[in-house]
């Protein structure tokens, strides 16, 4: 009994370690990644000066927008700074989910996206942290690039990388028919059980772990209450005792308590009593201050 | 007399442009229905004072997104840059439900619940309604995300449904939103019919034992243990789930009264102005009344019949496993859809009809509270299935 405890607790902790080291999420200038480029531009992209030239797609696989302001690029890692990218251009500023190209042509007086080594004589290409030492992403320039074909990772930000049917600068890479979760969930559950009876035993599952600790948490408290109660039986008795009072007497207690604040003044309600008064002149009959006086 | 002729020339040429800006030139069929349900939606709040709150902000706000206009003025809730249009957004995005949460949080008492832990397992049950109204949808041909987005509505709870609408299926949320209203507020309607058919008399007449006492240490606890249990479980509830015990918090540690104030009172008040307003606005009869949106409002009746369905048979098969004296009534099984405290008075005043002394309602806040939670993990759990 208790080895399988252990199993599951084992199993547990590896579900939880598995899953974080999958899913390390920095929203930082880690998250960004090389995702496609083109060594041989006949025809294709053309950059900011109406030329072909080679060009590196960075995507941001974040959920904000990370600047790669201040990182570096390079296409030898034992010169990790060769290109800084400056800091401080709305440029650099990639939106969450978004792209940057970069154009590989060694003319870096054409702007800050035109970098200082050309691709075509390149075997790697590697994106620097701005330490220039922290190595964010490389990746090894396979032989044999054809013209005007990219080189990309079949989905932005996936681990398997090809030659791409369509080159898709400043755009996702999957172009073919996607098909969504919800319509996987349509195509293999028509009628909605399956997912009614995922749904419900997650529902419950939830429901039942806070019962389960309520119940417990429940149970400690009484005992312990019960142990207070032997150990300091006249000092806590008191306490312990008005513990136990069932909520319809304090609904009782609370009422009564609320009725009286309510019936509480600071001062007494007046009483008006209508009875002649035995004095026959007074300064609310007079009629010196019922007359107007004439203005002087 | 040529200048004459060419000033009323101008005169009728503007009335008549004039005129053309007005709500009658540009009135449909449409916007007089959509007006009258607005009426109606007001006469109920004030004559039969079903759920005011709610009722009074969404039945102006459809006169408001019904009122006919020349388009292009920057009017209209659907035009960028219109003032109603601001407000929309924090509709669309989701803003508005998790600081609803946020105040419904800091002004219940999980008491009930803590007292009774088992009666979570209803609110749990009653969630059936939301996956039954999915299965029925699907039939009916509404894609799987428009489903769930229908579903949400048998959770009876109007800030999870615009929060889950708004993801799934934006361009729904108007019917969604008021479909969901329209019931809750008509669950003393409903919800009797079909409690009485699924019980007998001698279930009808179960006594319950008065909830025990619950200590600060355990009020404190709930909302703490409720993020971290379900969270971790539904992290996509996060924001509904995360506001809701926060708001609780803030309210049991006793230590923040102020801002427990805050969230119960103005800032919940404010929200409810914003969200009932502009959902009523979004209503615009040109973009609203469509045979979908009267697809959702059947759905939605039958949402709420089969929550209450499972709520009430979830009890009468917990009551085959508890003892003579631990067992629950099964007239609180209605209170697990998360109309809070509506579908609790129900429960409460049906089960008087059978026994006069016998009062219902502290024990059915307990599977109404959980019915919130419940329902939050069910639209996170939708979410992260079809989004």
């Amino acid at each position: 009994m208790r080895n399988s405890i252990n199993r599951i607790i084992a199993g547990i902790a590896l579900v939880w370690l598995g899953g974080s080291l999958n899913h390390l999420q920095a929203q930082s200038a880690l998250d960004l990644r090389i995702n496609e480029f083109l060594v041989y531009n006949d025809s294709n992209y053309v950059d900011d000066f109406g030329e072909h030239n080679p060009w590196i797609e960075i995507y941001n696989s974040a959920y904000n927008t990370v600047n790669i302001g201040g990182c570096y690029l390079t296409n030898d890692l034992n010169n990790p700074t060769m290109y800084y990218i400056p800091k401080g251009q709305n440029v650099t500023k990639i939106p969450q989910q978004g792209y940057l190209v970069f154009y590989a042509d060694g003319h870096e007086t054409r702007g800050i996206q035109h970098l200082n080594f050309s691709l075509e004589e390149s075997k790697l290409i590697a994106l620097f942290e701005s330490n220039g030492k922290t190595l964010i992403d490389s990746i090894t320039i396979p032989k044999g690039q054809k013209v005007d074909v990219t080189f990309g990772r079949i989905e932005d930000g996936s681990v398997v990388w090809d030659f791409l049917e369509k080159a898709t600068p400043v755009a996702n890479n999957q172009t073919k028919i996607k098909i969504t979760s919800a319509e996987i969930i349509g195509q293999m559950d028509p009628t909605g059980i399956g997912m009614a009876v995922i749904a419900m035993t997650i529902v419950f599952s939830g429901l039942l772990l806070l019962y389960l600790f309520f119940k417990y948490m429940a149970k400690v408290w009484m005992r312990d209450r019960k142990k207070s109660k032997s150990i300091t039986p006249d000092l806590l008795q008191v306490e312990t005792e008005t513990d136990e009072i069932s909520g319809e007497v304090n609904a009782a207690i609370a009422l009564a308590l609320y009725l009286y604040r309510v019936q509480l003044h600071d001062t007494e309600a007046a009483v008006l009593t209508i009875s002649k008064v035995s004095k026959t002149y007074s300064p609310w009959s007079s009629k010196i201050y019922g007359l107007r006086k004439n203005p002087r | 007399m040529e200048h004459s002729g060419s000033f009323f020339d101008f005169v009728f040429s503007h009335i008549s442009q004039f005129l053309s800006y007005t709500a009658i030139a540009n009135m449909t069929v449409g916007h007089v229905i959509m007006i009258l349900i607005g009426l109606i939606f007001i006469y109920l709040a004030i004559a039969k004072e079903y759920e005011p709150m709610l009722l009074i902000p969404i039945g102006f706000g459809i006169l408001v997104g019904n009122i006919a206009f020349y388009p292009g003025l920057q009017i209209g809730i659907y035009e960028s840059g219109s003032v109603l249009n601001y407000l929309y957004f924090g509709v669309l995005n989701g803003i508005y439900p998790p600081l609803i949460f946020l105040g419904i949080g800091a002004m219940t008492d999980f008491s009930a619940l803590i007292s009774n832990p088992k009666l979570m397992l209803i609110g749990a049950a009653a969630q059936l309604g939301i996956f039954g109204a999915y299965a029925i949808a699907l039939a009916l041909g509404f894609s799987p995300a428009e489903a769930g987005a229908i579903g949400i509505i048998g959770g009876a709870d109007g800030p999870t449904a615009i929060f889950l609408s708004s993801k799934l299926a934006p361009e729904l949320m108007g019917a969604i939103a008021i479909s969901a209203y329209s019931y809750m507020a008509l669950v003393p309607v409903i919800q009797p019919p079909v409690m009485k058919l699924l019980t007998n008399k001698k279930e009808r007449l179960i006594r319950m034992k008065p909830p025990r006492t619950v200590s600060k240490i355990e009020k404190i606890a709930f909302p703490i243990a409720g993020l971290l249990l379900t969270c971790f479980l539904v992290p996509s509830g996060l924001p509904l789930l995360g506001m809701l015990f926060f708001g609780n918090l803030l309210k049991e540690s006793t230590v923040t009264k102020r801002l427990a104030d805050t969230a119960k009172g103005p800032m919940i008040d404010i929200v409810t102005i914003l969200i009932g307003l502009t959902v009523g606005a979004s209503t615009q009869a040109t973009t609203f009344l469509t045979a979908k949106s009267v697809g959702i409002f059947v759905l939605g009746a039958f949402s709420f019949i089969i929550a209450t369905f499972g709520g009430v048979m979830f009890v009468k098969f917990l009551n085959l496993f508890l003892k003579e004296g631990n067992k629950i009534n099964p007239l609180i099984g209605n209170a697990g859809v998360s109309a809070v405290p509506d579908s609790a008075r129900v429960s409460q005043v049906v089960g008087l009809q059978y026994d006069k002394t016998n009062h219902l309602l502290m024990h059915a806040m307990g599977p109404n509270v959980a019915g919130v939670i419940g329902s939050a993990v069910a639209a996170g759990v939708l979410l992260s299935f079809l989004y």
